[in-house]
């Protein structure tokens, strides 16, 4: 892809990943499920797609600018560093996954989901100060199969449409 | 080419998720073994310093102020941060607690407030001086 492309491409998908992350917000999944920090992870979507479509570079800058935009559009520091330690451990996990090969959109959605929460619990630990939280794991990691399994269908519904659309992956 | 082998669920794919039951099973353990002592003491923590010390048997209403205002509310054996004007309502949302190592978490105020088994320090340290 040349180089304007890809820009635009980051672009848009840095804006499409913050609409998403605000539109979650209309899904109140931790009235169903009380636990600190439930939510469905959409805006993972757009890494998974980066990851597969683009480069680990620019899923990693896609999600950097996703955060700081977010927090500075809502609510401030904390949330900024929960979801960037959720969604780097996130990526992380992701890419290194991705290079086993029998794995699909369903295993690495999942994984995703639980580096996550992982992610977003150490973040807690390390700003409390406490190892309390840990608590929340066993329970969070039950939560994220069945998000990661819902993310895992959205994605690879939308895969089918991109590829066949003509879209290629790296 | 609309038909790629990441499109589907394979096999590979339930080894991810035992491993995270496998995980979420081993983190389970010390929460458990927690849960088995009676709740003794509500700890309220804020910014990585216990600020205050309530009996857990005991009927009481709170107020913890910082970036925000957290209203705990302690019902015999049972916590839980009934008003919070923080943006994200994590902690209302958490409801009430009721087993020891359970907490619940106020991260825009800084705050935590954690069931314990132990007794309150300050009141050991009374009836033993």
């Amino acid at each position: 892809m040349e180089h304007t492309k890809r820009l635009t491409m980051g672009a848009i998908l840095t804006a499409l990943a913050l609409a998403l992350s605000y539109m979650e917000r209309f899904f109140p999944l931790q009235l169903l499920i009380p636990l600190p920090g439930v939510k469905l992870g959409l805006a993972n979507l757009v890494t998974v797609f980066a990851l597969y479509f683009l480069t680990v570079r620019e899923a990693g800058m896609i999600l950097i600018l996703r955060c700081a935009l977010g927090s500075l559009f809502s609510t401030g520091v904390t949330a900024f560093l929960f979801s960037i330690g959720g969604g780097i451990l996130a990526l992380l996990v992701m890419a290194a996954l991705k290079r086993c090969k029998g794995l699909s959109l369903y295993g690495i959605s999942m994984a995703g989901a639980a580096a996550h929460n992982i992610g977003q619990l150490s973040v807690a630990a390390l700003v409390l100060g406490s190892s309390y939280v840990w608590a929340y794991l066993p329970f969070l990691l039950l939560v994220s199969l069945a998000t990661g399994a819902i993310t895992g269908t959205v994605a690879a519904y939308g895969f089918r449409g991109l590829l066949g659309a003509g879209l290629r992956m790296r | 080419m609309a038909s790629s082998p990441i499109l589907r669920f394979r096999p590979a794919d339930a080894l991810v998720i035992l491993c995270i039951l496998l995980l979420a099973g081993a983190s389970l353990a010390p929460f458990l073994r927690n849960a088995a002592v009676e709740p003794a003491t509500v700890e309220v923590w804020q910014n990585g310093v216990l600020t205050r010390q309530v009996p857990a048997m005991s009927q009481v209403t709170f107020e913890i102020s910082g970036t925000y205002t957290n209203t705990v509310t302690v019902d015999y054996g049972k916590v839980a941060v009934t008003h919070s004007d923080c943006p994200t309502q994590d902690c209302v949302h958490t409801g009430w607690i009721s087993y020891t190592g359970q907490t619940i978490v106020c991260l825009p105020n800084g705050v935590e407030v954690r069931l314990t088994g132990g007794g309150a320090e300050p009141e050991i340290d009374g009836v033993s001086r």
